[in-house]
């Protein structure tokens, strides 16, 4: 079945869910546009992104989200651990992208698409 | 019609005999046994060598014959001169010492006695495996202009790119010195040369072989070498360009998904072969001449590549086995204008 | 039944044991060799883990959406996989190539695999395959190459067994020792396949003959040279002169080298015709008449695809390559991204002509209702 890019429709608010149902490091996947919408939450902020990884069209929001690695001199093997909780890495080729800027972690930079999050009276909204 | 300019990036001299080199060892190794001056770890069938490098004594021994055959007869402007040595010898030091005693028969030989032309260059062959005494032997001919690279044999026990070599990498780019990597001679203590063992036969060694330059390649690439020593450039002397765009498409494929390894990998793969990576040129390669003007401008092959004849190797390659459907840049790039560039030799008036 | 045509065969499937239990799995083996395997003396190989795929400690190398939800390791439910691969991924043909069953003793490895192929024959071929979508390999181990030929002998005639698979961590494929073992596939018209698999429990990883590099990403990179030198071995040791009818299929190694190694090969023979009297046709002749590639994982260039269209064009891939998805690995290819990295006067055979013809299999399959891909 083909795995394209979906259509631009008219956009509208959802709900996602009580904010107390979504804590910190949770996820919950909406059957929202073409292949579906996850929302996060990264440390009490929210991001929501498109189920579809711009490398092959895999299932983005299925992934496990974590840290990344940077080079450290000062830490054991030259290299320390940041980000945590914040970079998803697509459960196919393990590309890595950030949530909350919506782009992989390297260069050259490609991007993810990401929709607005709200909490508006205890409810998480997400606009697709 | 003006002759082209043409730069033969790798000659390989020989001494006349092996009792020639040994006058060079230094007094505590004198008394040591090394391979022979001529032995090949896989000899070719019918030769090692050009029938026309064939003289009274050993090929590529004579300054004045080998002057001959590349300025006079091919019309080179310069040659570059990297001499094989004896293979990856088991004691580390006597390695050393063979390297040591290469290079200074090579400069005397060579470079002031058979250089009267001044068209000679020449390389400070190193033994990786003591990197104490390979950047000692780096320094010790940082004076001499004419040594214009530093040379390590294609084999080796581990990838170029690993950490203990660094500081071999270092000084070469300190001093604004390419590493060219060369096939040695010799008999040395050495894996087989493919990943399935030994070859049953020459052609499959000879057209395997130089590709294992792509794993060292790979490893410098992998292990942040080029971020580390930005000036450093390595020549892959026995070619191996031909399978350059297929395995850096792979390479790059595989950045994405294995970045968090290896962080200090900043760029894609690929970005780093332009500063840091050239090939000599083999006449044992493709492209087909339908297809090599396209083919050598894919990833840029028309500044990575250096002229190379060889000589005195039975597959003795002369400006002519370029391609005859390259365009005139491309053909001048290759011919000269890459190693003049790299080497930061004086265009000849 | 209702059919529909054949317009993608995947020429790399995984499938794995699962959850049978030690028992189950004793029951394919032969019966001299079940208490050395699996009885209460017998060792278990470690968990081993030479080079690390992305997050591995997680993924174990699979796509992580692969794991069956009611258990056990990815591929290892034929129905899960039936609704991952070929309902969802569209592919109307899967050829299973099991991985592992390797022994330091050859007897022992031959042995092996006259287990997985009792296994998969039965759980994927006979018992879950009334679809007719999955095809299975005989496993094989060159390391015996008589005990190699007499199990092929044996799995000849199963309509679903449709090539013959073999590590590629051995000496050169052309050795004339390995003759046997393409002699019997010859005559059955078996394509000889290989896949990277290990040489024993305990020695996992290719050796390069300039040592092994730090990083699975340059190793992975570079390991393909392996196949580089079986292929050169197979045409400068007269191996497809021996053999007219072999046909060498090279699974998930890339396959863009070809084009290079088909000049360098080329260029050496016209110089080294004395060396290889036995040689009597130019190597990319061989190349292209005898030797097919799986074309996963594709590598296009970031900078686009147009640059490698070109390089197929050149490379003739129309005729070299059979297309793959890996699954249920993490370097999966989709059919759908993978169709549009290929040149259009190509797509249908790389997607399934190739390899109708190279396995001689049905034009269309029994069509199986359709399912609209839901999220999770």
């Amino acid at each position: 079945m083909p795995r394209s890019s979906p259509p631009e429709t008219s956009t509208r608010e959802h709900r996602v869910c009580a904010l107390d149902e979504l804590p910190p490091g949770g996820m919950r996947l909406l059957p929202l546009g073409k292949f579906g919408v996850g929302v996060f939450n990264v440390h009490g902020q929210f991001f929501a992104i498109t189920n579809y990884c711009p490398h092959e069209g895999g299932p983005l929001c299925l992934g496990r989200v974590q840290g990344t690695t940077v080079v450290d001199q000062e830490a054991v093997g030259g290299t320390g651990y940041v980000l945590d909780g914040q970079v998803i890495r697509c459960p196919w080729h393990q590309w890595e992208f950030d949530l909350a800027s919506g782009r992989t972690i390297s260069e050259p930079l490609r991007r993810i698409r990401a929709y607005p999050v709200r909490v508006v009276n205890g409810d998480v909204m997400v606009t697709v | 019609m003006t002759t082209p300019l043409i730069v033969d990036a790798s000659v390989h001299p020989y001494p006349r005999s092996n009792e020639e080199l040994r006058e060079w060892l230094p007094p505590a190794f004198r008394d040591r046994g090394i391979p022979d001056v001529e032995l090949p770890w896989y000899q070719a069938p019918g030769g090692d060598h050009h029938p026309s490098t064939l003289g009274s004594g050993q090929p590529g021994s004579d300054p004045a014959e080998v002057s001959r055959a590349i300025f006079d007869e091919m019309g080179c402007a310069y040659a570059v001169l990297n001499p094989l040595t004896r293979g990856n010898l088991p004691d580390r030091l006597l390695n050393s010492a063979v390297c040591a005693a290469t290079n200074d028969w090579l400069s005397v030989r060579w470079l002031r006695e058979g250089n009267r032309h001044g068209c000679f260059r020449g390389t400070i062959r190193v033994n990786p495996e003591d990197v104490a005494g390979s950047i000692a032997e780096i320094e010790r001919w940082r004076n001499d202009p004419m040594m214009i690279q530093v040379g390590v044999p294609l084999q080796s026990r581990e990838p170029y790119g690993k950490p203990q070599f660094w500081p071999i990498w270092e000084a070469a780019a300190n001093r604004g010195l390419p590493v060219a990597v060369l096939l040695n001679g010799g008999a040395g203590v050495e894996y087989p040369p493919t990943p399935a063992g030994h070859a049953r036969t020459y052609p499959n060694y000879a057209a395997f072989v130089p590709l294992n330059g792509f794993v060292h390649l790979s490893s410098l690439i992998v292990e942040g070498v080029f971020e580390r020593y930005p000036e450093l450039v390595f020549v892959f002397s026995d070619g191996g360009s031909d399978v350059l765009t297929p395995l850096m498409w792979r390479l790059d494929s595989f950045w994405r998904p294995f970045r968090d390894q290896t962080p200090w990998v900043t760029q894609m793969p690929s970005a780093y072969v332009r500063n840091h990576v050239r090939f000599g040129f083999s006449r044992l390669e493709g492209p087909p001449d339908k297809v090599a003007p396209e083919w050598f401008e894919l990833d840029d092959k028309s500044d990575l590549l250096l002229y190379c004849s060889h000589y005195p190797r039975w597959s003795l390659a002369s400006p002519s086995d370029l391609p005859q459907t390259l365009a005139t840049e491309q053909r001048a790039r290759i011919l000269a204008e890459n190693a003049l560039a790299l080497y930061g030799l004086a265009r000849p008036s | 039944m209702e059919e529909t045509p054949v317009r993608v065969v995947d020429c790399d499937v995984h499938p794995s044991v699962g959850l049978l239990s030690r028992e189950e799995l004793a029951a394919y083996a032969p019966e001299e060799w079940r208490d050395r395997f699996y009885g209460s003396r017998a060792p278990k190989p470690p968990r081993f883990n030479y080079y690390d795929p992305p997050d591995n400690l997680h993924s174990v190398s699979m796509r992580m959406d692969s794991f069956p939800p009611g258990g056990g390791f990815p591929c290892s439910d034929p129905d899960f996989a039936f609704d991952q691969l070929i309902r969802e991924a569209g592919v109307d043909i899967g050829i299973l190539a099991p991985l592992g069953g390797d022994e330091i003793d050859p007897a022992a490895e031959s042995a092996r695999k006259v287990g997985t192929n009792n296994w998969l024959a039965d759980a994927w071929l006979d018992k879950n395959n009334r679809h007719r979508r999955w095809r299975g390999s005989i496993s094989v181990t060159l390391r015996a190459p008589e005990l190699a030929a007499r199990e092929i002998e044996r799995w000849a005639g199963h309509t679903d067994m449709v090539q013959v698979l073999v590590s590629p961590q051995v000496g050169s494929f052309g050795d004339p020792a390995n003759d046997p073992v393409y002699e019997a596939a010859c005559r059955h018209g078996l394509p000889v396949a290989t896949h990277l698999m290990g040489t024993s429990p305990y020695e996992r990883t290719p050796l390069l003959p300039v040592g092994n590099p730090s990083h699975w990403h340059d190793f992975m990179a570079a390991w393909p040279l392996l196949f580089v030198q079986h292929v050169m071995s197979l045409v400068f040791d007269g191996t497809f002169e021996r053999h007219p009818n072999l046909r060498v299929v090279f699974i998930e190694g890339g396959f863009t080298w070809i084009l290079p190694v088909m000049w360098r090969m080329d260029a050496i023979w016209k110089e080294r015709r004395l060396d290889l009297p036995w040689v009597k046709r130019a190597p990319s002749e061989y190349v292209l008449e005898h030797v097919r590639c799986t074309s996963q994982p594709m590598d296009p260039p970031e900078s686009g695809v147009a640059e490698y269209q070109q390089f197929l064009t050149w490379m003739d891939a129309g005729r070299l390559l059979l297309f793959s998805t890996d699954y249920p690995h993490w370097s999966y290819d989709d059919p759908d991204w993978t169709r549009r990295q290929f040149p259009e006067a190509f797509r249908e055979r790389l997607m399934y002509r190739n390899a109708l013809d190279l396995y001689g299999l049905p034009s269309t399959v029994p069509k199986v209702p359709d399912a609209s891909f839901q999220p999770a």
